[in-house]
Formats: structure tokens, sequence, C-alpha cells
């Protein structure tokens, strides 16, 4: 299973993009699927090379970085407690306001490209999309999601 | 047989987007009949990957520079993964094709 129930939060606060990256990177690290390099990577990256999409439903993003950052595959969600600014993946000049993050720890996409296509199918669907928003529990989203990712 | 069809994608990283666009424009070329092969890569590796191997477009998901594109055709991609756009893409990809071959 590479969405794991430790790596899931709701309400995740924050101001800034940097805020909320660094919120759910840190569980990740704590998780121990992540090296401690794995926020500041993330951070890094998302600043070059955004990750932020115009979801169907409403803006999501999708923070990843390099494999060396990572220790295992696996998948994490974030609900934002608000939407907070980031720049929209290919178009810099583009501001988005997502409300979900979908952050991932990649070690060989080769290996996961099933798992990056059932994200794929994830972000276009509007109902999966609004149920993870309001969801009421960590539980809820992992009941959710997980039986999609496998 | 099919032909083969082979493009470059790009994106910030060159990992996980790129593979994802990858994987569905492959899909999109079987079942267009053609067999589609794909190398990824970022946007300061795309000049030498274009100067190394022939590719008939480029698929890119993070802002590329037109001259690094040295004339191969290139389609913006973030609608395949939005799912926003998907046709429009398959429609100039086929385009793209179809004048490669003339």
């Amino acid at each position: 299973m590479l969405l794991k129930k430790e790596l899931i939060r709701i309400g995740l606060e924050g101001e800034t993009s940097e805020d909320v990256l660094r919120a759910l990177a840190g569980v990740f690290v704590e998780a121990g699927v992540a090296k401690d390099s794995y926020p500041d990577a993330i951070v890094l990256r998302e600043s070059k090379y955004p990750t932020a999409l115009p979801a169907t439903a409403f803006d999501i993003a999708v923070p990843h970085t390099f494999a060396e950052h990572v220790n295992e595959p696996a998948m994490g969600v974030a609900v934002l407690a608000h939407p907070v600014q980031f720049q929209q993946m290919g178009s810099p000049e583009i501001t988005l306001h997502p409300q979900v993050l979908f952050m991932l720890a990649i070690t060989d996409p080769k290996d996961q490209i099933e798992l990056l296509k059932k994200i794929m199918g994830i972000i276009q669907d509007v109902d999966v999309l609004n149920k993870i928003k309001d969801a009421k529990s960590e539980e809820e989203i992992y009941d959710l999601v997980g039986p999609i990712v496998g | 047989m099919a032909r083969e069809i082979k493009f470059l994608t790009v994106c910030g990283s060159g990992i996980v987007t790129s593979s994802m666009i990858a994987n569905t424009i492959e899909e999109m070329l079987e079942e267009e009949g053609y067999d589609g092969h794909a190398d990824e890569s970022n946007p300061s590796e795309m000049p030498t990957f274009l100067a190394r191997s022939k590719y008939d477009f480029v698929a890119y998901a993070s802002p590329i520079d037109e001259e690094d594109l040295n004339g191969t055709p290139a389609i913006p991609a973030i609608g395949l993964i939005t799912g926003q756009g998907v046709d429009e893409f398959k429609e100039r990809m086929l385009e793209i094709i179809k004048a490669n071959n003339e």
C-alpha cells in the first residue's frame, strides 16, 4: 500500500505554500519514508517547477521531488484548512489556490506508473475530489483513496 | 507493423509528471494504431535529447524555450493530467504525425 494512513492530514494549517509543504513533508520524514533533506527539496522543487493543477472540482497540487530524498515509495494527502497560493504547473505565471495536496515520494516512476495513473484518475474525478475535501477524518480519506490507488 | 512514433516528454524534474504524460500518450497512440516510444526529460536536458535523436514531437508540462526545440513540434500537455483538453491534445498530435509523414 503506497497510501499511508500516517501521511494523511485534514485541516492542515499554513499561510503560504512553503508552510503547508514543509508541514506535510515533515510528516513523511517522521514516518521514515523520506530523508531529512526531503522538506527542503520539496520546497525548492516547488519554487522552480510548481505542481499546482486546475482540477475539475477545485485546484490541487502534486508536490514531489527527486528519488535521492526518498527512502520508500509513498503517497500522502493533505486537505488544507484554507486554500493557499501556489503557481500552476507548466505556467508559473498563473496563480492557483489548491485545497488538497497529493504529496508523492517516488523512487522509480517506471515502477510506480500504475500509482501515477491512478492519481491522474483521482485528479480527474470531481466526485472523489469533493469527498476528499469534505472528509471528516483521516480514516475517511484512507478508506476512500486507499482502494483506488491500491 | 504499426508505425513507430518517438516523442519526448518534458517536466520540471523529468520524473513524475513526464511519466504520467508519457504513459497517457503511449496509450493514446496505441489506440490510433501507432507504436509510441517516449523519452523523458526536464527543460535543461531537453536540448541534449533533441540533439541526440529525432522526435516526432515534444509534449511539455513545464515552460520550454522555443529556440531549444530546433524546429521540433511541441504540444502543451498539462491538460492530459487534469483531463481537460485531452481531445485538443490528441487532435494536435495526430496533425503533427500526419504532417511529419508527408
